[in-house]
């Protein structure tokens, strides 16, 4: 680890970081503040089920449903592997097309280190949105008349962390393995929008339901941690999936050449 | 001069395909040399100077900087070496200032006043963002942090790039003074004329290759030189064009241009002859070398 370069990694993400994160707790009391209103009218619509499986399969006229399907389904990953991707990647492939990379490592750091310090740095940026999650889910359930505890609540900053941080850990890899940042982008956003919709139409044909587990957002979201709290086996394969990339990200920038 | 050589490749090699890339180069550089690494673009400079980094693997040979070899040891080599990369990138949204104390940070230990000695010598602005800078001010950067940690060899690409003819020439009294400390310059460059004031000897590529390692003097001998020759009224170029040692002469309105090997005393009694108005010797062209000492020595 390079302590230097995790504090210059985060201070070059913190201004978006910090822009994501006021917007997620913004969003999420104008959520919570229309729930009292409109939540029970819309409960009452008939869904199809993919469509409701794409919205986390909730039920609109509860509290949980509400925000599992506004919040937990589709806007805190949305932001949290938005800003893990686009992080991981500029960091990585984005400096080394850059050409800063070639500078820095003409400078006595190990390519493995840099890189450990820059995922390290992208982890901080992921549980900032995290906490800023937890945070717009006290704001925005208190403003919607409550219904949810605390600790569930915090469950889903857990589980969205442990998402952010396998999307964000799938650009590491990709980035620092090839140094290409569309490369890195491109199949780091494919895994996580992919994922997503495997997760939620795979269990509607019996013969592909086993596809829902190579999804992350199964492992997030799987076992809906707004009512059970968090998921410890799904937060294991996040977390060991996050490892084992970011190693290989790692590893792999001191056994090629940088990019000219 | 130390018996260890600062820089020694053997049989160097990296082979991108389409006869892409640098092939068997053997070069020594003495401890305390200015070594100029000339050669057109593309030639493969850049491309020995990411394998002596291990920036690249090489695809066959090997390397040793300082003493240790560039697989093995690359660390080591890396903390005894500055770099100015050919085409210098910073994070643009810091101010120098945050650029070099990041870069001196991953150094260990780098003496914030000779930073800002250099930044004054320079006179380098390290408080607005890279990107408001022009492209000689964040070659100002690039050379302080090249320079600001002392080391033992320096290798450059295309130093001077961009900077204004003041800067240069702090640039080149800053080179004189490293090399008397019997410390190591690597200049790499394109163009003769950025290297041929401070080096003792050079090199030149092509194509990937070896073409040559001299003295610049000895160099010189073969080169063909040029002068330009005003006259009051035009005269025929012919006239030169048989003398002894003339190569080329061509008349282009009142002036003609005239290159030679050797003296300048027939080219000069000839354009005596007539009303000279001005003569102007012209730069010595690293191609005139380059095609001079193909001639002699073809690949």
């Amino acid at each position: 680890m390079s302590w230097p370069t995790t504090k210059l990694t985060l201070r070059l993400r913190l201004p978006a970081t910090i822009s994501a994160a006021v917007g997620l707790i913004a969003v999420m009391a104008a959520v919570g503040a229309l729930f009292p209103t409109v939540g029970h009218t819309i409960g009452k619509i008939n869904v199809p089920k993919g469509v409701s499986n794409l919205l986390g399969g909730g039920d609109y006229g509860t509290i949980t449903g509400w925000f599992r399907s506004e919040i937990g389904a589709i806007y805190g990953p949305l932001v949290i592997g938005a800003l893990a991707i686009t992080g991981a990647t500029a960091t990585t492939a984005g400096e080394e097309e850059d050409r800063i990379l070639a500078l820095v490592l003409a400078h006595p750091i190990r390519g493995s280190r840099l890189i450990a310090a820059k995922a390290a740095a992208i982890a901080a940026v992921v549980l900032i949105i995290a906490f800023a999650t937890w945070t717009g889910l006290l704001v925005g359930v208190a403003l919607g008349g409550g219904g949810i505890t605390i600790a569930n609540m915090a469950a889903l900053a857990v589980q969205l962390a442990f998402f952010g941080f396998a999307t964000g850990a799938v650009a590491i890899a990709l980035g620092a393995g090839t140094g290409r940042r569309s490369l890195a982008t491109g199949v780091a956003a494919a895994v996580a929008i992919v994922g997503w919709l495997i997760n939620s139409f795979a269990p509607l044909v019996g013969a592909l339901t086993w596809l829902k587990y190579l999804s992350p957002y199964y492992y997030y979201a799987g076992r809906d941690p707004l009512t059970r709290g968090v998921d410890v086996a799904g937060v294991i394969v996040l977390g060991v999936v996050s490892l084992l990339l970011t190693a290989l990200g790692v590893v792999t920038i001191e056994r090629r050449d940088l990019r000219a | 001069m130390s018996a260890q050589p600062a820089i020694a490749t053997s049989g160097l090699s990296k082979d991108y395909g389409s006869g892409r890339g640098l092939f068997g180069l053997d070069l020594e550089v003495e401890q305390g040399e200015v070594f100029g690494f000339l050669g057109p673009n593309g030639a493969g400079k850049s491309t020995t100077i990411r394998l002596l980094l291990d920036l690249i693997k090489p695809t066959s040979g090997s390397a040793r900087v300082l003493g240790l070899d560039t697989a093995n040891q690359s660390l080591a080599i890396r903390r005894r070496v500055g770099f100015l990369p050919g085409d210098l990138a910073l994070y643009p949204k810091l101010t120098g200032r945050a650029v070099l104390d990041y870069l001196g940070q991953l150094r260990g230990r780098v003496d914030r006043r000779l930073r800002d000695s250099l930044a004054e010598r320079f006179d380098a602005d390290l408080d607005r963002p890279v990107r408001q800078l022009s492209t000689g001010n964040r070659q100002k950067l690039g050379l302080i942090q090249a320079f600001m940690h002392e080391p033992e060899l320096l290798i450059l690409d295309e130093p001077i790039a961009g900077l204004d003819p003041l800067v240069q020439q702090s640039f080149h009294a800053l080179l004189g003074e490293v090399s008397a400390q019997g410390r190591t310059v690597f200049l790499s460059s394109h163009t003769l004329s950025e290297v041929e004031r401070v080096t003792h000897r050079l090199a030149i590529l092509r194509r990937g290759r070896l073409v040559v390692v001299d003295s610049l003097e000895n160099l010189r001998k073969i080169a063909i030189q040029r002068i330009e020759i005003e006259f009051s009224e035009p005269v025929d170029a012919n006239e030169f064009r048989a003398l002894p040692g003339v190569t080329k002469a061509h008349a282009e309105g009142r002036t003609v241009t005239v290159g030679f090997e050797g003296s300048a005393d027939a080219v000069v009694k000839t354009a005596a002859a007539h009303q000279v108005r001005a003569i102007r010797p012209r730069e010595d062209d690293l191609e005139d070398i380059f095609l001079r000492y193909y001639r002699e020595r073809p690949e």
